[in-house]
């Protein structure tokens, strides 16, 4: 611990928050999820603490990382958006309604992190197959197991955004 | 629009597939979790935990602890004591320490604490904390632990809490915990005089719950309470059980529960909630203490067991004799296992009509992480050994699975093993049901070549915790709507809006215009806890009666003041009574079913329980004969669940259910070596994930009505799991002759079973 | 996790000098993924950190030229699986990619990282092994090449010294190649595999010109078949001559019991999937 004197072990970051730009004072041992609970967001959640459940999803200069295996420094500079990230005339994105509409949830606990990348999903794949859905959200554990409604949402959130 | 009594302007509330009421918060993140919670002045506290089994313990040296930089305290038992002289806590017995006294009874119990403001502090000093230990003799097996000279606990001190666990006592100088017999009719001569006699016996390995919330608790020392914020099923139990160990008035204690990230059984009874107000008192500041994930594998499981099951069968396939044992691992402290031993236990000969029963059902200690619920309290366990039992049966009698049953199903009006008659229990409508989607009567394709695929059936069933008690106050305000306060949690399976549903109904108001209020001791009333499928029946019932009383009183308001209840909107018979927009309607109701304890000794009674829960399940697989491995095609699961309040949660409900049996089924296992499990990790316990979920999966509730039910409803948590493990294994045996007989069914044990079929059993 | 320094270079000269020193708690991340969860199970306390995100793009770089596939040590696993040049020069590396880890790891993992971290239960070192290829490890001092093969010296144990990292990994283009990797799983679908299985065959004709086996996963580090190439070069593919080199496979490597299932269970799935393997390839 004496070394803590002797080198930085803490740095002043600043970076894009959901749109709006912030600092922070940040540990080299801290990840994002807890930098972000300094910002008083919860929706980005550790869990398994080995970016397998993906509640802890964050999307970072527009890529999902899993907010538990990022160091909170290495966020200097760049774009973060989360859950709470305001929607178009403050209501809910096409991906939010379908997971309401399908009931695609149970404790909600790990919903942010499959919302988010279910977003991701889409952007990349308009019409997923049920196979690619399977694929891009197999880093995503719901232990609800509400995975069939989930599959469901994906479906509708596609057709949503298509108007 | 004003609201009218009884004009419900939405439609019925009850029984329609309404979205959550917590939607929005959900899916933008905000809803409520302890999780989320901190307080001005918090500590983090860290666990250091037992290296060893079952050990005496020599001494703690916390002192590198203590001397770590912002580190605030460190304490032990030593320091616990002198706060609470006789710190044991349990729901059956007052068996487990807040920290470890002079002994350890498995590896990883709480040893010492060490708080700090920063979490990370905390975790590095609580690595720091040496522990002597002196090894003593452990067992972890449970039909070891019935014999063994190492016995875990010394002394044996029962709680005497729940009216049902009254009677606990325990073997001193033994493990049993609490051994429960059941006996109907002459078993001994029934088997004399059966055509055949079959006998097996099954295995399930230890699992847990892991909710993607793991346990959490914050403890705030106010001047005039201690408040509690926790991630627990059993708001009520933490209350009382906390304030009997601070020899408090239970006024003291408020404990506050938010939403939970899952729960499943693991957050009942007292967890970390001791700890933390033990924390929080001795520092006097705020303490938070928020377990990692792999630390929940230290905390509770589901018992493991060892399950042995014997039928007299004539020859036409009539079972006429079950003898059935059940050793269940408890692992180091009772928890609820003494419960689960004799409630599940009385329904180990399964939903069959025979006249001679024999049941010997035994909780015992070992030396592993302590065991309880989880998701159907024991039933899983039984519902695979006699299920599997059946298909044994019916296969050396060469009597189809579903004839076998339709033959011995316990029907409508007949006395189940207690003597208890069946009453609203769907046995048969469930088994109708699943034989006519699985399309069992016809011609199915067993694959060919290398690809062999088969079918299996299971039903299983349940019956509920009696006596529990559920209190609840419907608060109506002078705009009409309306406030439930309730202390059932809403840990994911929507009890916010079924009880909302049936406050609406019982009003006969819109759903909108009611509002659940979280738990919280100083404003809900009691409620036994949120388990076992008891909150849609029993809270229901109480929220009910609530508004029924709420409805009542309007009704006479209305009348005082000279308007008629059924004409005038709620808010214009306010105004008349107080000149503005002002009171309230208070409408209380409480719920406690009837219930007769069982006969020591037989285990006859004629009121075992207020209604019963059904499950079944079809499974289709295909079998890869060159490597053993299987996949799951199709899973139909049918429950009977009473109405169901809401159709749409019912269906995730029993779909999640199916699913998280079936990681228990096919890929959850904890690996102990000398009682240290080697896999306390989501990266080597495998939790089912969205690619292993079977391409066809089919949820039905069936048409019933609970007649004793509120609205007709029932529970509907548990009753997806009953069905799912021993139909696997069937249809792993009907596609390849593979009878498996421990859980889990793994590829390589079917590999084994087909190397042993050809006479050429795999060598090591 | 407790407090360290994080040092994060501008360029790969700047880092290999702040990696040049006998403290064993410095240590290099590209994605820092793996790195990430030694830290936080308390496996490893470092007392620097020595970030390469910000040294020279040119270690990202993805291109294909004179028929060899050079990827930057630094390239993510995701910029892998979308290079087109992968796509024409190697497509079983994109097919493995699927099902290695997730999305969100993939975003931020190097290739770099991901084989230096001596796991052998990583899907592409086997791959790259069966594809011939080869890499550059440079240190303040040095400079040299070796082939995949060489990297692994052991369980969790690479070829690299401490002071070392990989910048480049090259994968030689051949015609008529095909290649296929089976990942077997015995409990969840995406968990760990139990065993790893890449194949690559160069044919002539109906004929193997040549074939490289490699299993991992079950082995202490990924290991060529030789005994099983040997039995399929030089001959046409049957059903025959596939079981003779499962045999030859399931009879030549020593295989390690663990929670995923005993060895003598992986033997013979070694035996059967590697003819599935072979299958496989030769449909690519």
């Amino acid at each position: 611990m004496a070394k803590m004197n002797t080198v930085a072990t803490h740095r002043n970051i600043s970076f894009t928050l959901n749109g709006r730009q912030v600092t922070a004072l940040a540990g080299n041992h801290q990840n994002l999820v807890e930098l972000l609970q300094g910002q008083g967001l919860y929706g980005a959640r550790e869990s398994c603490a080995q970016g397998l459940c993906g509640c802890c999803t964050v999307i970072v200069n527009g890529a999902a990382v899993s907010g538990c295996l990022t160091m909170a420094t290495l966020v200097d500079g760049a774009e973060v958006r989360t859950i709470e990230e305001p929607q178009a005339d403050g209501g809910l994105d096409a991906v939010q309604q379908a997971f309401i509409e399908t009931g695609a949830f149970q404790c909600g606990f790990c919903t942010p992190g499959f919302i988010l990348m279910t977003r991701q999903l889409l952007d990349a794949h308009p019409n997923p197959t049920e196979d690619e859905i399977r694929h891009y959200l197999s880093g995503n554990l719901c232990r609800c197991a509400a995975y069939t409604e989930i599959i469901k949402a994906v479906k509708l959130a596609a057709k949503k955004r298509k108007g | 629009m004003a609201t009218i009594l009884g004009k419900s302007n939405s439609g019925s509330a009850f029984g329609q597939s309404l979205p959550r009421v917590e939607g929005r918060a959900k899916v933008t993140g905000r809803a409520e979790y302890v999780h989320n919670l901190r307080l001005p002045g918090m500590l983090h506290g860290k666990i250091h935990r037992s290296t060893a089994a079952h050990a005496r313990i020599k001494s703690i040296d916390v002192t590198a602890a203590r001397e770590l930089p912002g580190v605030y305290a460190v304490y032990t038992s030593a320091d616990i004591r002198k706060l609470i002289p006789e710190p044991y806590y349990g729901p059956a017995f007052h068996d487990q320490p807040v920290l470890a006294i002079d002994k350890v009874h498995y590896v990883g119990e709480p040893v010492a604490l060490v708080l700090a403001e920063d979490v990370h502090v905390a975790e590095a000093a609580a690595q720091l904390i040496a522990v002597d230990y002196e090894e003593l003799p452990a067992v972890f097996d449970e039909v070891e632990a019935m014999t063994s000279q190492a016995v875990v606990h010394e002394t044996l001190k029962p709680a005497g809490t729940f009216p049902d666990l009254k009677h606990l006592k325990g073997k001193r100088d033994t493990n049993v915990a609490l051994d429960f017999h059941l006996r109907r009719g002459d078993v001994k001569k029934a088997f004399a005089e059966a055509d055949h006699v079959f006998e097996h016996t099954f295995k399930t390995q230890q699992v847990l719950h892991l909710p993607l919330e793991p346990f959490v608790t914050l403890a705030d020392p106010t001047p005039n309470q201690l408040v509690i914020h926790t991630a627990s099923q059993s708001p009520s139990f933490v209350r009382i059980e906390i304030a009997r160990l601070l020899g408090w008035p239970e006024t003291r204690v408020r404990v506050k529960v938010p939403y939970l990230g899952g729960g499943f059984g693991a957050k009942l009874y007292i967890k970390l909630e001791a700890l933390v107000a033990a924390a929080a008192l001795i520092s006097g500041r705020p303490v938070k203490i928020a377990l990692t994930m792999d630390e929940q594998f230290y905390t509770l499981t589901k018992h493991a067991t060892t399950l042995r099951i014997k039928s007299g069968v004539n020859k036409d396939g009539k079972i006429i004799a079950r003898e059935c044992e059940a050793w269940w691992n408890g692992g180091a402290y009772a928890d609820i296992g003494p419960r689960i031993t004799q409630k599940s236990g009385f329904t180990a000969p399964g939903p069959y009509d025979i006249d001679h029963v024999a049941i010997d059902s035994y909780a015992l200690y070992t030396n592993l992480t302590p065991a309880g619920a989880l998701r159907g309290f024991g039933i899983p366990q039984l519902v695979w050994a006699y299920e599997s039992h059946t298909d044994m049966i019916a296969k050396a009698l060469k009597i189809d699975p579903l004839a076998i049953r339709r033959k011995n199903i316990l029907r409508e009006g007949r006395p189940q093993a207690t003597g208890t008659p069946m009453r609203d229990a769907g046995i048969e409508k469930v088994l109708e049901r699943l034989a006519t989607r699985m399309k069992w009567e016809q011609a199915f394709d067993k694959g060919g070549g290398t690809i062999r695929r088969g079918r299996g059936i299971a039903i299983g069933f349940k019956a509920s915790i009696s006596p529990t008690t559920s209190v609840a106050i419907v608060n109506v305000s002078a705009d009409g709507s309306c406030i439930v306060y309730c202390s059932t949690v809403d840990m994911g399976q929507g009890s916010d809006t079924a009880m909302a549903q049936f406050a609406a109904e019982a009003l006969g108001i819109p759903v909108e215009s009611v509002s659940v209020v979280h738990p919280d001791t100083d404003v809900t009333p009691y409620d036994m806890a949120t388990l076992g499928s008891r909150s849609t029946y029993h809270m229901g019932h109480a929220v009910k009666n609530a508004a029924e009383d709420a409805r009542d009183k309007l009704l006479q308001l209305a009348k005082d003041v000279g308007l008629s209840a059924e004409t005038t909107p709620i808010p214009d018979i306010f105004r008349k009574k107080y000149g503005m927009q002002a009171g309230n309607i208070v409408g209380v109701g409480s719920f406690i079913p009837p219930y007769t304890p069982p006969e020591p000794g037989t285990g006859q009674t004629p009121d075992a329980t207020p209604f019963w829960m059904i499950g079944a399940t079809g499974a289709e697989v295909e079998v890869d004969t060159e490597t053993g491995e299987f996949k799951i095609m199709r899973l139909v699961n049918l429950v009977d669940v009473g109405r169901p309040v809401n159709p749409a949660i019912v269906e995730t409900q029993i779909s999640g259910a199916t699913i998280m049996q079936l990681g228990f089924t096919l890929s959850e296992c904890m690996n102990f070596d000398a009682g240290q499990c080697t896999n306390a990790s989501l990266a080597d316990y495998r939790i089912p994930g969205i690619r292993d979920v079977p391409p066809v999966m089919e949820n039905e509730a069936v048409d019933m009505v609970q007649q004793t039910g509120p609205f007709g409803a029932k529970g509907v948590g548990e009753s997806g799991t009953f069905g799912v493990s021993p139909a696997i294994a069937s249809a792993i045996d009907d596609a390849v002759g593979v009878r498996l007989t421990s859980l889990p069914l793994t590829a390589e044990a079917v590999y084994r079973g087909l190397r042993a079929q050809a006479g050429k059993p795999l060598q090591d | 996790m407790t407090p360290f320094e994080l040092a994060e270079p501008k360029s790969l000269r700047k880092a290999l000098q702040l990696l040049d020193t006998d403290d064993p708690a410095v240590r290099a991340f590209g994605g820092c993924t793996a790195l990430m969860q030694m830290m936080k199970s308390g496996v490893f306390h470092p007392s620097r950190l020595v970030s390469l995100q910000k040294v020279e793009k040119k270690y990202s770089k993805i291109a294909l030229a004179d028929d060899v596939l050079r990827i930057g040590a630094l390239a993510t696993l995701s910029s892998l699986a979308a290079a087109r040049a992968v796509k024409k020069a190697a497509p079983v590396i994109i097919e493995t990619l699927r099902t290695l880890s997730n999305v969100r790891v993939r975003n931020v993992a190097t290739l770099g990282g991901h084989l230096a971290h001596g796991d052998p239960h990583m899907d592409l070192p086997p791959v790259l092994i069966a594809l011939d290829a080869e890499l550059t490890a440079v240190s303040a001092s040095a400079v040299r090449d070796l082939t995949l093969a060489d990297l692994y010296t052991g369980y969790y144990e690479t070829a690299l010294a401490r002071n070392e990292l990989i910048t480049e990994v090259r994968v030689p283009v051949t015609a008529n190649r095909r290649a296929a990797y089976v990942k077997c799983t015995t409990r969840s679908a995406d968990d760990w595999p139990t065993l790893g299985i890449a194949v690559a065959l160069t044919t002539a004709g109906a004929q193997v010109a040549d074939a490289r086996l490699v299993v991992s996963a079950a082995t202490e580090k990924p290991l060529r078949l030789v005994q099983a190439e040997a039995v399929l070069r030089g001959n046409v593919i049957n059903d025959g001559l596939l079981a003779r080199a499962g045999e030859a496979a399931a009879a030549e490597v020593e295989l390690m019991s663990d929670a995923h299932g005993s060895a003598a269970y992986k033997r013979e799935l070694l035996r059967v999937h590697l003819a599935r393997a072979v299958r496989k390839a030769l449909a690519a």
